[in-house]
């Protein structure tokens, strides 16, 4: 099947070559998160989606992304949730991945509960031609379990409550501005994200290759 | 570009000088070229040395400490930095490499704002430059934003800056002094020096000795008077007319020492030298119209012009521009030192001009006495260099012993002078002392003698009005006149306190009488009745302590010559080594509430004396918190060192 070049594009970003570099100053991470019109992978789709990058343990605000994407209908239930309604501006779903793509390269893709957002983004590219995002990525709140509770404590012994990001943001003095905006819980978790990659730091954690495993 | 996340930054930013001067549309720019960094607890933003970087700081969250080296490899504090402090702007006033180091004190969360944006802001927006002169004009190394606020800063004073349309984002980077200085030997004739000014079209050259050290300055000014008004010849050699000795200083000099070295020597030039000393080499000369045009709006032009009025109405108007001026300063965060520096410089020529009308009005009625030496004291506040606003003014005057005779001739001299002097200064503005201390009272108009008996009384029999005007009295400075008589009346009184070694303890118990609003933050301890009910009384509960701390101990060490509260301070940092820190703190807190005692009295058009708690915002709860700290330690050492609890007095 034929693919677009920015497909191309993303995919070559992978050939060859570690895909992170060894030091944690030196790594790209995008910190992302999207709106769903539901929980449901197979049934639910993007509304809106939000990211923002860490690079040398900065957060910069000119790598904000904020994109909303043109829906057929959308579900009373996430109205209710995130009040969003077809907004001007809102992309193509083809847009809507270009612009994905060519922004996250080969970064590494950080979030909270970062599994759902890849699925329902691999869902959104695959009709692009695009089975699979390749980005390495981690989950915010598997880091915060592993820096506050070691690495091999057992799920049996962590409280789910206290790792939602709103917990988390609470414990680490983030106010919770924006909550339930695709933009804002991005930068929530970045700056969650920011915090913890210096806790780990501290915890003399400073290659990718121990933050990553 | 995500309007979420900009909005959030731009928001908070909007909050704090200088960003709150922006447009939405410049903010708006700023805020989406904004780094968050994140340092934990001592990790260093910045080190001394180090290129400065392409971004100065504001804190958002945490504490960061700003250090320099004590020569001994020791990191000194230089200032605090809390949330919403601007710091680290080396590269923003185009230096290469940092002064200071940056530690954070805590976990802390920084903006890192982009210089190239914020330069391009500079050169445009009027406000943020003075803004950011104000503070830096004065040696600040952090804009503080903790006192105004931002709602002072954009409200305060709308419509008066606009119109000053002065490019003085100056600091210390734009001012140029001429480095190509021109220069002649001692030897040269007046005539020479004329041709050389003539030829390099310039209105000052340095007299030099063999060595290449300064020794003299010659200006266009002094060839018009000194040489064709004064009807010299030309080879008058140029050692003859030339101003000597020069005042030097070295090129790192600060604007803020430049500045208050001219005002202080009441010089139109200064040369820098090598080592800043006129024991080196000439490296480049600074004017007076040099620092100016990199100020604007300077306290040197009020100064300069006050120096050249002789009558009240003009000395009446120039202290009302000088108010202007003050709230300015205290509204951009200029530092405290360099206020009341330039406020006492006004205050004490106003003092001086007022004593030369008043003599010039009364000498010649009163002959045979008039001549006699005098010294005119200021009192309290003014005397401790203290005084922002014009509160009520505290004086005396001091004259020398008359021969018998002539004692009730010179007193009337005096009285009538002091009346005078006194007139004219409320009619600047300076309130009449309820309490009547003042010169214009007979009581505190004496001669030498009397002074001494009168301190004696008070020391020896230290009851309770010997002790209210002990705390007057005692940091009483010489403002004009001849400064010796207060000198043998210190000298007398440091030898009674050394006799009389009760009079101490007596007063460090009336220290103690004023205590800090403990459980200020529980529950703001107010003034319980009266006009002022609900209010917390800042002068009584945080700056007497203080002043009274400050007065007992320096007078213990036998020093009654510093009478300015942080200079005492420093004083006794000096004296004792293992206290320092303490003493050090309870020097910035006394300036803290300085500001804050000024501010509410620009507000109010009052003394600024009663604060009504639920105006405070949460930092400056804060940051009051934290100043009353010193005081409660300040007091337990009191108690101990003076033994209160035994004595039982």
């Amino acid at each position: 099947m034929h693919t677009p070049s920015f497909v191309d594009r993303y995919r070559q970003k992978f050939e060859g070559g570690p895909v992170y570099p060894p030091r944690i100053g030196d790594a790209t991470f995008i910190i992302l998160d999207t709106e769903t019109t539901g929980l449901d992978v197979k049934k639910d789709y993007i509304i809106s989606y939000g990211s923002i990058k860490v690079k040398n343990y900065a957060i910069s605000i000119s790598s904000a992304r904020h994109y909303f994407l043109k829906q057929k209908k959308v579900g009373r239930e996430a109205i209710k949730i995130h009040q969003i309604i077809n907004v001007e501006n809102a992309l193509s779903l083809r847009d809507f991945v270009k612009l994905f793509l060519d922004d996250i390269e080969n970064a590494i893709i950080v979030g909270h509960h970062i599994h759902f957002d890849i699925a329902m983004l691999e869902k959104a590219v695959r009709p692009l031609g695009l089975k699979k995002l390749l980005n390495a990525r981690l989950d915010t709140r598997k880091l915060a379990i592993r820096l506050e509770m070691g690495k091999h404590a057992g799920h049996q012994f962590i409280p789910a409550r206290d790792y939602g990001l709103d917990a988390l943001c609470r414990r680490y003095h983030i106010p919770l501005d924006d909550r339930h905006t695709a933009a804002g819980d991005a930068f929530l978790t970045a700056q969650l994200f920011l915090k913890l990659l210096k806790k780990a730091k501290q915890k003399g954690i400073t290659t990718m290759h121990d933050l990553m495993t | 570009m995500a309007n979420v996340i900009v909005n959030r930054v731009k928001e908070y930013l909007k909050q704090y000088p200088p960003f709150s001067f922006l447009s939405e549309e410049l903010l708006q720019t700023v805020a989406s070229e904004v780094e968050i960094i994140y340092f934990a607890k001592g990790e260093y933003l910045f080190r001394t040395g180090e290129t400065a970087k392409n971004h100065f700081y504001v804190l958002k969250e945490g504490a960061v400490v700003l250090t320099e080296d004590d020569g001994q490899g020791e990191p000194v504090p230089v200032a605090y930095c809390d949330e919403g402090d601007v710091f680290g702007v080396r590269a923003l006033l185009g230096r290469r490499s940092y002064v200071l180091d940056a530690l954070a004190d805590e976990d802390s969360l920084v903006y890192a704002i982009p210089t190239p944006v914020f330069k391009r802001i500079l050169t445009e927006n009027n406000r943020v430059n003075q803004y950011f002169a104000a503070g830096f004009a004065s040696g600040q190394v952090v804009v503080k934003r903790d006192l105004s606020g931002a709602e002072l800063a954009t409200t305060g004073f709308s419509g008066k800056t606009d119109q000053r349309g002065l490019a003085i984002f100056s600091g210390q980077s734009d001012l140029h002094f001429s480095g190509d200085v021109l220069s002649c030997a001692v030897h040269e004739t007046v005539g020479q020096a004329a041709r050389m000014m003539s030829e390099r079209k310039v209105g000052s050259i340095v007299i030099v000795d063999k060595q290449g050290y300064p020794r003299g300055v010659i200006t266009d000014k002094d060839l018009r008077n000194k040489v064709i008004a004064a009807d010299k010849s030309y080879s008058t050699p140029v050692k003859e007319i030339m101003s000597s000795p020069v005042i030097t200083l070295d090129e790192k000099a600060d604007f803020a020492t430049l500045y208050l070295t001219m005002i202080n020597h009441r010089v139109h030039h200064l040369i820098l030298t090598e080592d800043g000393s006129d024991q080196s080499k000439v490296i480049g000369i600074v004017s007076d119209h040099d620092l100016l045009l990199s100020q604007g709006n300077s306290p040197a032009v009020i100064i300069k012009a006050l120096l050249g009025s002789d009558s009240v109405n003009e000395l009446v108007r120039l202290r009302d521009k000088a108010e202007l001026l003050l709230e300015y300063y205290l509204e951009n965060e200029v530092s405290i030192p360099f206020i009341t520096n330039v406020i006492t410089e006004i205050n004490d020529i106003i003092i001086q001009k007022a004593c030369e009308l008043a003599q010039a009005k009364h000498a010649t009625d009163y002959p045979g006495v008039h001549n006699l030496k005098f010294c005119f004291l200021s009192l309290g506040s003014e005397g401790r260099q203290e005084q922002l606003l014009r509160t009520d003014m505290d004086n005396a005057l001091i004259y020398e012993d008359p021969p018998d005779p002539k004692a009730d001739r010179a007193r009337a001299y005096f009285q009538a002078l002091a009346r005078e002097v006194v007139s004219i200064l409320a009619r600047c503005g300076f309130q009449h002392c309820p309490a009547g201390m003042m010169a214009s009272n007979p009581r505190w108009c004496q001669p030498l003698s009397a002074w001494k008996d009168c301190f004696g009384d008070w020391i020896k029999t230290p009851d309770e009005k010997a002790l209210l005007h002990a705390s007057i009295f005692f940091d009483f400075r010489p403002v004009h006149g001849d400064a010796s008589l207060a000198e043998q009346l210190g000298h007398h009184i440091t030898t009674m306190i050394e006799n009389n070694e009760l009079f101490l303890n007596f007063l460090a118990k009336n220290a103690l009488l004023n205590s800090p609003p403990l459980g200020f933050f529980r529950n703001l301890m107010v003034e319980k009745s009266g006009r002022h009910r609900h209010k917390f009384d800042i002068k009584r509960r945080a700056m007497m302590p203080l002043v009274d701390a400050a007065r007992l101990l320096v007078l213990g060490h036998g020093i009654i010559d510093i009478t300015n509260t942080r200079k005492r301070y420093e004083k006794l940092a000096d004296l004792e080594p293992n206290q320092a820190e303490l003493f050090l703190e309870a020097g910035k807190a006394y300036e803290i509430f300085m500001r804050l005692r000024a501010l509410e009295g620009l507000k109010a058009h009052d003394s600024g004396r009663y604060i009504d708690p639920d105006s405070l915002g949460k930092l400056q709860r804060q940051l009051l918190k934290n100043a009353f700290y010193p005081i409660h330690e300040l007091q337990r050492i009191i108690r101990v060192r003076f033994q209160l609890d035994l004595l039982g007095i």
